[in-house]
């Protein structure tokens, strides 16, 4: 049963004059209703979760060691084996852990093209999982809570920020939060901070593209027309409290992405019918990323790869289509029984990707001013590392300190929190407030990161229970 | 003891006698009118607006997916081949992942919301112009059709069936100086449909039109 419109001409007189009082005088009764929809355009602040399936070997990645000093005779008094000549198959990875020339961080010999930016990111080294079972650890990074058994407790990370920022935004982002292959939870968050969950490239271009049973262009018009007229005073009465017209600003938001034609840009593999600026766009895309489309030689899958998926989270943010975007870049790290090459190999497609997507916001112009990535955070993560020793099967089993790669915004740049022990690479024990190694110190969890990317953004962190880790907050 | 039974068996007997006998009707004639109850608690009224600031009665929702799904067969009587698929983008939780149902009307629903209803009111648009049993169609079941034209269609005409599509889709019908834009409206897209040869797109875009319409998204 419909909501009866009709009522007394006394009720509606007075329903009225409360109206035209409000909307002259800045209440909030129909201030959604006198709403507009907003021009798209990149959020101020944005933030990427990129998630590395399966457990990564972080001596191969962010927390390496030097194979001359953590040699196979040392085992039994360092209980860890870098492993790294075990690679010497593929001449393209290096023996030793990588140094770019005024680095402070060192990097594992998987991190391709990503150590390119340390002099825009904090690795935080020694984060203690509390837990070595695949779900747990992935949701507990997920949202900086630890889970109730494997189930998750909160919300995601991305759902809280864009349930604490979307309200106060103006130009609001069509899908502010957009979850690529991987999970999200909302507990808390009205539905706009829900993620827009999808498994393909397919899914997206599905919300952005035309419909796909088409109206003569005259009828359409039409129709878009009689949507345009002025409403009537009964239906300004009952959106009084601005569902309607949420509902009104959405579809022309969808007018708006539509007639963007948004879902051109994310074909990657494709050009045909784009106007020339749109079709030299994707080209320096596909260049960048190293898309394979035609017969360009390229090894990268245009739809579904780690380069795609770092293509795609580049023009989500870009062309101000969300504000986070949690993606799962690279899988397939759960190797107890495969090869260090398999692990490296598998590791490396995502940081290459994530190096190219870093490369890209850094030569791209916000128009709040800087680069793209000055208005940026991309937290890199996995649920948990691998063991340090390399078990009976030539593969390594889960471990339970990890480490994490935070990039851009609101940290410390070239710079390296905390530190996994040099016997077993147990969790590190430091002070909070420097992030150097004390015996006074305390551990530190999934909580403290998050709490610290929260803090960093200016958002309430108070969710997390903890303080953030002071010592890798930028400007500290 | 048997003078005793013999009178219980004659008393049995004029008692059968008695309710054989028809029952006669009350003189009064049924009334609709309300009685009063006496200590019943007294209905609540809709909040003035002064004393409410601005607003009648409550907030307006969205309606979840699955009263969409219902909503669109019921109407229709066919269902949007999508809508499971596109389920947790319109905002259904699946109580694993997502815990609360998401009743926002934000661009995902808005979009998809148009899939659907061209998707599901085109095919039956089609089905009702092949419809020979005019009682039988779905959006236009008290018009008779010429050659596939609803331009020949007097104005009347148009609005007694807008009307009756209204409060199939929404549950109430026009006001009269709604009806007017919207047989406006429906004029030029039939002699538009009849020029391109598309006569499904003339109720068929009416139909989008009133499936997208604020008024069957909310209650």
């Amino acid at each position: 049963m419909k909501k009866d419109l009709s009522h007394s001409r006394r009720t509606f007189m007075k329903a009225a004059s409360g109206f035209a009082g409000t909307a002259m005088f800045g209440g909030i009764s129909f201030k959604a209703f006198a709403q507009q929809a907003q021009a798209l355009a990149p959020a101020d602040h944005c933030f990427v979760f990129a998630y590395f399936g399966g457990g990564w070997d972080v001596l191969l990645n962010l927390d390496p060691r030097d194979p001359n000093e953590f040699t196979a005779e040392r085992i039994s008094e360092t209980r860890i084996l870098p492993g790294y000549s075990l690679l010497s198959q593929d001449p393209t990875y290096p023996t030793m852990p990588i140094r770019p020339e005024g680095s402070n961080i060192a990097f594992g010999p998987a991190v391709g093209r990503f150590a390119n930016h340390f002099d825009k990111m904090a690795i935080v080294r020694g984060i203690n999982m509390n837990t070595v079972a695949h779900e747990v650890g992935f949701r507990y990074f997920l949202t900086g809570k630890e889970p109730n058994g494997s189930a998750a407790r909160g919300s995601t990370t991305a759902t809280e920020i864009v349930g604490q920022l979307y309200p106060k935004m103006t130009a609001k982002p069509p899908v502010p939060n957009l979850a690529f292959g991987i999970e999200t939870y909302n507990d808390r968050y009205d539905g706009y901070a829900n993620a827009l969950r999808v498994s393909s490239s397919n899914d997206l271009l599905l919300t952005l593209a035309p419909s796909p049973t088409a109206l003569d262009s005259e009828i359409e018009k039409q129709l878009i027309d009689m949507r345009g007229k002025p409403v009537t005073c009964e239906a300004q009465l009952y959106d009084s409290r601005g569902l309607v017209g949420q509902y009104q600003d959405a579809r022309k938001q969808v007018r708006t992405v539509l007639d963007a034609s948004l879902d051109r840009y994310f074909r990657f593999d494709s050009t045909m019918g784009d106007p020339p600026a749109v079709a030299m766009e994707k080209s320096a895309t596909v260049e960048r990323y190293r898309l394979r489309v035609g017969s360009n030689g390229y090894p990268n899958d245009p739809r579904n790869s780690s380069a795609a998926r770092a293509a795609l989270v580049a023009t989500a943010l870009k062309k101000g289509v969300s504000q986070c975007v949690s993606i799962n870049i690279a899988g397939g790290l759960d190797t107890h029984f495969g090869t260090q090459l398999t692990q490296a190999n598998n590791q490396r497609a995502g940081w290459n990707a994530l190096g190219d997507l870093i490369s890209d916001l850094r030569e791209s112009t916000h128009p709040g001013g800087g680069t793209f990535l000055d208005h940026t955070t991309i937290v890199v993560f996995s649920e948990f590392s691998r063991t340090p020793l390399i078990n009976a099967s030539g593969g390594r089993d889960h471990h339970i300190t990890n480490s994490c790669a935070i990039v851009g915004r609101g940290v410390k740049h070239n710079f390296v929190f905390g530190m996994s022990g040099n016997v077993g690479m147990s969790a590190g024990v430091v002070d909070h407030a420097t992030g150097l190694a004390n015996p006074r110190g305390f551990q530190y969890l999934p909580d403290h990161v998050i709490a610290t990317v929260m803090a960093s953004a200016g958002l309430d962190y108070s969710i997390m229970r903890v303080d953030p880790l002071k010592g890798l907050m930028a400007g500290t | 003891m048997k003078t005793l039974k013999t009178s219980l068996v004659a008393v049995a007997l004029v008692l059968a006698a008695c309710s054989s006998k028809p029952v006669e009707k009350p003189e009064m004639a049924g009334s609709l009118e309300t009685i009063d109850m006496g200590n019943h608690p007294p209905m609540v009224k809709l909040a003035d607006p002064e004393t409410n600031q601005g607003h009648v009665g409550r907030k307006p929702r969205r309606i979840t997916v699955a009263q969409l799904r219902e909503s669109i067969l019921t109407t229709t009587g066919r269902q949007w081949s999508q809508i499971n698929n596109l389920a947790a983008s319109l905002g259904q939780a699946d109580y694993a992942l997502t815990v609360s149902e998401s009743t926002e009307a934000n661009l995902v629903f808005a979009k998809f919301l148009e899939d659907g209803a061209r998707e599901v009111c085109l095919a039956t648009a089609n089905a009702d112009l092949n419809n020979a049993t005019a009682a039988n169609r779905v959006l236009f079941p008290n018009v008779t059709v010429m050659n596939r034209d609803f331009t020949t269609m007097t104005d009347a005409q148009v609005q007694d069936n807008l009307q009756y599509l209204a409060v199939r889709f929404w549950g109430q019908r026009f006001g009269d100086d709604e009806v007017g834009a919207w047989t406006q409206t429906f004029r030029a897209i039939a002699t538009r449909a009849k020029a391109v040869n598309q006569p499904a797109q003339a109720w068929g875009a009416m139909c989008v039109a009133f499936m997208t319409d604020p008024r069957f998204i909310t209650y």
